[in-house]
């Protein structure tokens, strides 16, 4: 059976800290995996290290059978054309409209006309139910739940097979992280995209997740499905879930950003 | 032992400067690589040609009429005591030309437009706003610094010819109506002394001075880390770099030229 994605005894360190020990994670077609772990244990470098935007120690990362790190440049965005990224900051273009935001990665990676990436941008914007009034608008105009939308509008215009999300509903209301938790579904089941998200919200976990991994020390020490999570006796987990200051988490742990 | 840290210390820095000029090159050395093959952004080229080219000229102005009413000003005072002041003209237009035309005008961009490259960038990057655009298929080095390297080495010496024409305007203003110098023979005297490499030598370091000014405004907001206060150290770098290198590299052109 072949993976979207394929990561076989990843490690990586910054200076003398080490980050990711050994990760090794399987993830199959249109199949939704959460990542769970305490704050700084390296959840956003696991994304960073399979999207080849840091570099990796030892190990090896597959994207559609496709190891990044030995892709020429050409080859390599090519590659990431297929992969979406919600940033955990929106990471939306300040100098640009929302209409110039969604259409960047057509224009600039897929070529096409500004007319018809600006077609495209109107239908995702509605997709995740923003209005087009906003298109001429710019980020720094915009809500906190707005961004993520519109980051998100960004993510799913170039029609990815696997969509990254980092920390999708961190900052925002319930109200909106509702919202936010339904558009990933419907992006992960209604267009068949393969997920993977970071967060730390309990709710979001058991909406959008297939698939749980908790991630500790450098190393998944936890995995099963959203269902499992829920009735699992491991001690982390059951910190995690509980939020409880007693257990095995210490919460020492700082991993530096990359 | 007092020693054995000082000299640690001294190894340190030296270690660290010269692996910050091995960086510099091979940021250089990518940005021309990259840069040099198709697609080109002629948009951005376009900005930032308004940018260097267009905006910075009211302060460039200025700065070049208050130094050439100066340096009228304290050549009469000095010239006086020898009788020469006949002499002001061809100073003011020489000193202009050769040297304070193209170091003030690359300064004032350095402090101008340096630092807001490297803010701009540096945000960018801190913000993970250039993964985004990696994500997107762009090469960030070739949309973001290949443009203002370009326009920093085609502009400035623009920018340096205005100065040069604004600074001696400045020192005739000061000759024939606060020094009592005759229009005519101020204009005469100017012009006679005057020679093509005056004028040539200027625009050579214009160009590499705004070529530097940029390269270092891009390196230090790219390699920036740490959120707004490593965006707000970069930026700090970026200018007293710039300054610094602005300084070294007239001393050596100036040998070379002349």
């Amino acid at each position: 059976m072949s993976f979207v994605i394929e990561i076989e005894h990843l490690k990586k360190s910054f200076g003398n800290k080490i980050v990711l020990r050994d990760v090794s994670l399987k993830i199959n077609p249109g199949e939704s995996y959460v990542v769970i772990g305490e704050s700084g244990t390296g959840k956003s470098v696991l994304i960073k290290c399979i999207l080849n935007l840091c570099e990796i120690d030892s190990g090896t990362i597959k994207i559609n059978g496709k190891d990044l790190a030995r892709l020429s440049q050409r080859e390599k965005f090519s590659a990431l054309l297929k992969c979406g990224v919600l940033f955990q900051g929106g990471a939306l273009f300040d100098s640009l409209s929302v209409i110039d935001n969604i259409s960047f990665g057509l224009i600039h990676g897929y070529g096409k006309s500004i007319k018809e990436a600006h077609r495209i941008s109107i239908e995702k914007l509605g997709a995740v139910n923003l209005d087009q009034s906003i298109a001429s608008s710019f980020p720094a105009e915009l809500s906190g739940g707005m961004k993520k939308r519109v980051a998100l509008a960004r993510a799913i215009a170039t029609d990815p097979d696997i969509i990254f999300f980092d920390e999708p509903t961190t900052g925002l209301d319930p109200i909106t992280s509702g919202m936010i938790n339904e558009l990933i579904v419907k992006c992960t089941k209604e267009f068949g995209i393969s997920a993977v998200s970071i967060t730390h919200d309990i709710t979001s976990i058991k909406h959008i997740g297939d698939r749980v991994g908790l991630l500790h020390d450098g190393r998944f020490i936890w995995e099963g499905t959203k269902a499992e999570l829920l009735v699992t006796d491991n001690p982390y987990v059951r910190q995690f879930i509980s939020g409880s200051s007693e257990g095995p988490f210490t919460g020492n742990t700082n991993s530096p950003r990359p | 032992m007092f020693i054995v840290k000082f000299l640690e210390k001294v190894g340190h820095c030296f270690i660290g400067f010269l692996a910050a000029i091995g960086n510099i090159s091979l940021f250089l050395f990518r940005s021309l690589a990259t840069g040099s093959r198709p697609p080109y952004y002629w948009k951005q080229i376009a900005q930032q040609a308004l940018q260097i080219g267009y905006f910075s000229l009211p302060v460039v102005g200025m700065t070049a009429l208050f130094t050439g009413i100066a340096m009228a000003l304290q050549c009469s005072a000095g010239f006086s005591k020898f009788a020469a002041e006949t002499a002001i003209p061809s100073v003011v237009m020489i000193a202009m030309t050769r040297e304070l035309g193209p170091v003030l005008t690359a300064l004032m961009v350095a402090g101008r437009l340096g630092a807001s490259m490297t803010a701009e960038i540096g945000t960018m990057k801190v913000t993970e706003q250039i993964d985004a655009m990696t994500m997107l298929s762009v090469n960030s080095i070739k949309y973001l610094v290949f443009p203002r390297l370009l326009t920093g080495l085609l502009l400035l010496p623009f920018l340096v010819f205005i100065d040069d024409i604004i600074g001696i305007l400045g020192g005739y203003l000061t000759g024939v109506y606060y020094l009592g110098f005759n229009s005519s023979n101020y204009i005469h005297n100017t012009f006679s002394s005057m020679e093509m490499w005056d004028v040539l030598s200027g625009l050579i370091k214009g160009a590499a001075f705004g070529f530097t000014v940029c390269l270092m405004g891009c390196y230090h907001g790219y390699v920036s880390r740490g959120g707004a206060e490593g965006v707000g150290r970069a930026t700090t770098n970026s200018v007293v770099s710039s300054s610094i290198m602005i300084l070294l590299l007239d001393c050596i052109l100036t040998f070379l030229l002349f």
